[in-house]
């Protein structure tokens, strides 16, 4: 049965207890991680996952199982009927009503067809793009489908791939990273990326301490795009916004970043993992966030947007993670004019230059206030030159702060990957270029590069 | 499900594999939760499969199948086994020795979670949400969660084991905004508060309806109260708080995996060597850290890790030194030792990883009052906001989400936004002295996250509240 006929089946044998929404994710996957050279958990995965949500009187009660027998759906039915049975009504939560989907690209007919061993193939030859160096790290694709169907009308149904190379090479006192991601797996090089990760590791030895301070920073897409990527869970995030914890409540309308810094989501553009529609069936569309420094607009789910008063601008997020709130898991920041990171080391002269970072924590969400570490490639910036390498800094920075005054932004971007593969697998990346910032708030040192 | 776990490990040494185990796992999960009044979500799933992991010329692979027929256990077996013969490169992995266990293990459940009627779980969550009501407090929100877990295990060593895990839990927030500040107090524990295995009756002993007011009125008083001031001082860090730094700077750097790089690419390694063990000096002589998967409660309790080695007890960190590690029959290997027991997979679609299951700080002595004794100028925190630690375990910063001034001995003025940062060693070190038995509290947390694809292992901590000198609080931006 097709992931579509899957849904069908589930509508028919709900039919007449209530409004009803299914969501069928279907997901066939590999990952091939590798560390110290070998790969030492490779993970094949095969599942389909059927979520049914059932809005009856107002109170609204959601299901799932990754059964996909008659007994199974026929348990799925009664538990959605039970938990909707047990809400609270609430009036003005009507289903997403059916509406044409965009044309998109994202699914690539090699990229499915990758076998277990072609992955590990791959995973090979980003292996021995490390040269002497031990490579960790992970190569993995993904063939997945998401269908949304509904008794409103709804009937959207998506096939995509995905495919990401990550390598971390390392030895004593030295480290380096990379890392590519496409729909397409021959738009990726794991050689390549070995290389790049093995080159930058090379310039990490001897490895100095830094004062902490505000300095003038390069921070290269991989930093950019993770450091957004936590600012966005609060920030562009329209729950966190309605009840006044993002940093967006309020100050729409106001210059919040320097002019040069424009964000929106667009999961159509090609150029990254491009969505059709949402966990509820709305069709993406590009949504701006900032427009040269102004804030624009947040992030809306079908909930929190009725709940506004304002439309749903689909970013439903799937039902296990829905209580965070609508997410803009397309985030794509506008390049700037500079022809290269080197360039942006010039226009800093003087400050720090940021690989990327590593376990970012939230201090202050009504803020912006993020604090983290840096982590395999952080250097010196003197003299308008990358010069010596440092050790892995903490900083604490409130991000408006560090995107008030950006003396440049390359002129390419970059996709960079943000799931973690956990739960049902839904790839999702930024397209962020790198860029200069006057302030950089480093507030301790770390470890040195390396393991 | 047990005779399709053992046709799994049937197909994959007819296939070649040297070694090979299957899990399954069968899964239901339900959650409640409530906003403002109204149910915000309300969500009843079931996950089934089988996964299984094999040896083959030394090398792993791991596949999983959602079908629970032979056809599916087959297929996972000669998927994984096909992984593992593609693997590149010279391979040569073992495994400690593991006597074969037979035998069952299930939680001790009084009231279970799943006969509970959704209507009485949301009328629960209403009622301890209602009791948050506040002029300042803007969202109040209540949960409540419950899962069960079958889980079934063959190896070809000669294991068959037999486990359900029952747990269930609950917390509520309350969230106080005014002029553009936004304070959070939670209970019984921030990010997701606590869970047990046990029955209903641990919810029903959580006292969420309860501790409301207390959590309404302590987030409203946040917004008058001053910003924590920055410096080096004395700290007095509550028991959740302690937990949260017990799990990030001593669990984690002890799993033998990371020491070994095998999680470099994503959680980070660890400061330690496999050589400390013995001899590093982690903290002063009033640390002592174990490892308990048997902690009656504890969520991270079971019988059998999931490659049937028997939960054990064991000491991380004696009097300050480093004495145990958490490890895996292939880590345990390495360092000539027999597995501790603490390989643990997230369902059946993961590969198993060294895990934490129960890591506790054990008590000192005296009272949390005789803890500030002594202390003429410092800081009491609670409760975590927000945290962060490098790739080694090393420096660390959190942010709790409520603080007191410590003066001559007493509690004084409450203090927002508090942070404090150190380097575990050091911050260790300077463990002047831990509260005792009667402030022992322990918590789960359902979010520990590791590996990739990632998993997400559900752990206990249990610790008191715990004095450090000369810790570095706050930081400026």
């Amino acid at each position: 049965m097709s992931a579509s006929e899957l849904a069908e089946r589930v509508l028919e044998l709900a039919r007449g207890r209530g409004e009803l929404e299914v969501v069928v994710q279907r997901e066939r996957s590999g990952l091939a991680r590798f560390a110290a050279s070998e790969v030492h958990q490779p993970t094949l995965v095969d599942d389909t996952v059927v979520q049914l949500t059932i809005l009856r009187e107002g109170r609204t009660g959601s299901a799932s199982t990754n059964g996909t027998g008659d007994e199974h759906l026929a348990r799925l039915v009664e538990r959605a009927a039970t938990a909707a049975a047990s809400g609270t009504p609430e009036q003005g939560l009507g289903l997403t009503p059916p509406a044409p989907l965009p044309e998109v690209a994202g699914f690539d007919e090699a990229t499915a067809a990758l076998s277990a061993g072609d992955l590990a193939e791959l995973a090979g030859a980003a292996i021995g793009g490390t040269g002497d160096l031990d490579a960790y790290g992970f190569v993995t694709s993904g063939d997945c489908e998401l269908v949304v169907r509904s008794s409103a009308g709804v009937e959207a149904a998506q096939r995509f791939t995905d495919v990401t190379v990550l390598s971390i090479a390392a030895g004593a006192g030295v480290s380096g990273y990379a890392t590519r991601s496409s729909w397409a797996s021959g738009d990726v090089d794991p050689a390549a990326v070995g290389r790049e990760s093995a080159e930058k590791a090379q310039r990490t030895s001897d490895a100095v301490e830094l004062e902490p301070a505000s300095y003038r920073a390069v921070l290269e897409p991989y930093a950019l795009g993770e450091l957004l990527h936590w600012f966005a869970y609060s920030a562009f995030n329209g729950l966190a916004f309605a009840e006044e914890r993002g940093y967006f409540a309020g100050r729409l309308g106001e210059r919040v970043f320097d002019p040069k810094v424009s964000i929106a989501d667009d999961a159509l553009d090609p150029r990254g993992l491009p969505k059709a529609f949402d966990f509820e069936g709305t069709p993406k569309a590009r949504v701006s966030l900032v427009e040269e420094g102004v804030a624009r607009g947040v992030a809306w789910d079908r909930v929190t947007a009725a709940r506004a008063g304002v439309r749903s601008t689909g970013h439903a997020l799937p039902l296990s993670g829905r209580s965070f709130g609508p997410l803009p898991l397309a985030l794509s920041v506008a390049p700037g004019e500079a022809a290269s990171i080197d360039e942006l080391v010039e226009l800093v002269g003087d400050g720090v230059y940021v690989t990327r970072l590593h376990y970012l924590g939230v201090v202050d969400p009504r803020e912006g206030i993020l604090t983290g570490m840096t982590r395999d490639g952080t250097f010196r910036i003197r003299d308008g030159k990358v010069a010596e390498p440092l050790v892995n800094l903490r900083f604490t920075v409130s991000v408006p702060e560090l995107l008030s005054e950006v003396p440049g932004l390359t002129r390419e971007v970059a996709l960079v990957n943000q799931s973690d593969f956990y739960d049902e697998r839904y790839p999702f990346g930024a397209l962020v270029p790198a860029l200069a910032t006057a302030r950089f708030a480093v507030t301790g040192t770390g470890s040195g590069p390396g393991l | 499900m047990q005779a399709l776990c053992e046709a799994a490990v049937e197909a994959a040494l007819g296939a070649g594999a040297d070694y090979a185990d299957a899990r399954a796992v069968s899964r239901r999960s339900q959650r409640v939760e409530t906003k403002n009044g109204r149910v915000d979500a309300l969500s009843d799933s079931e996950s089934e499969g089988i996964g299984v992991r094999v040896l083959l010329g030394g090398a792993w692979g791991f596949a999983c199948d959602r079908r629970i027929s032979v056809e599916g256990a087959r297929e996972a077996a000669r998927r994984a086994c096909d992984f593992a013969s593609a693997a590149p490169g010279a391979h040569a992995r073992a495994l400690a020795p593991a006597d074969p266990q037979t035998g069952s293990y299930r939680t001790p459940v009084s009231r279970d979670p799943f006969a509970v009627p959704l209507e009485e779980k949301v009328e629960l969550c209403l009622r301890a949400e209602e009791a948050l009501t506040s002029p300042d407090v803007t969202v109040r929100s209540a949960f409540v969660r419950a899962r069960r877990e079958l889980r079934l295990f063959v190896s070809s060593d000669g294991a068959s084991l037999e486990q359900e895990l029952v747990e269930c839990g609950g917390g509520i927030d309350a969230v106080a905004t005014r002029d553009g500040l936004y304070q959070l107090r939670s209970y019984p524990s921030a990010h997701g508060g606590s869970s047990a295995q046990a029955g209903w009756e641990y919810v029903e002993a959580l006292g969420l309806v309860e501790e409301a007011p207390r959590v309404a009125e302590q987030a409203a008083a946040l917004l008058r109260a001053d910003r924590c001031p920055a410096g080096q001082t004395t700290v007095v860090v509550d028991a959740e708080q302690m937990q949260l730094q017990v799990h990030e700077s001593v669990g984690h750097p002890t799993e033998l995996d990371r020491i070994y790089g095998t999680e470099a690419a994503y959680a980070g390694t660890s400061f330690l060597g496999p050589d400390d063990l013995g001899t590093l000096r982690y903290g002063s002589e009033h640390m002592n850290v174990t490892a308990d998967p048997t902690t009656p409660l504890g969520l991270g309790s079971y019988g059998y890790d999931d490659e049937g080695v028997p939960a054990q007890r064991q000491p991380i960190v004696r009097d300050g030194v480093l004495r145990g590690l958490l490890t895996s029959r292939e880590t345990a290997a390495r360092i000539g030792s027999g597995s501790g027991g603490s390989m643990r997979a997230d369902g059946w679609s993961r590969m198993p990883l060294v895990r934490m299951s129960n890591l506790h700080l054990e008590p000192g002595q005296g009272s949390f009052e005789e803890l500030l004794d002594g202390i003429d100028s410092g800081i009491y925190l609670e409760t975590n906001k927000s945290w962060s630690i490098d790739d080694k375990r090393l420096n660390f910063q959190f942010g709790t989400q409520i603080a007191w001034e410590i003066r001559n001995g007493q509690l004084g003025r409450m203090l927002r936004d508090a942070t404090y940062t150190g380097v575990t060693p050091v911050f260790w070190g300077s463990l002047e002295r831990v509260a005792g038995p009667e402030t022992w509290r322990m918590h789960g947390l359902t979010n520990c996250g590791k590996g990739q694809p990632g998993q997400f292992a559900h752990v206990s901590h249990g610790a008191s509240p715990a004095r450090f000198r000369d810790v570095q609080v706050g930081v400026s931006t």
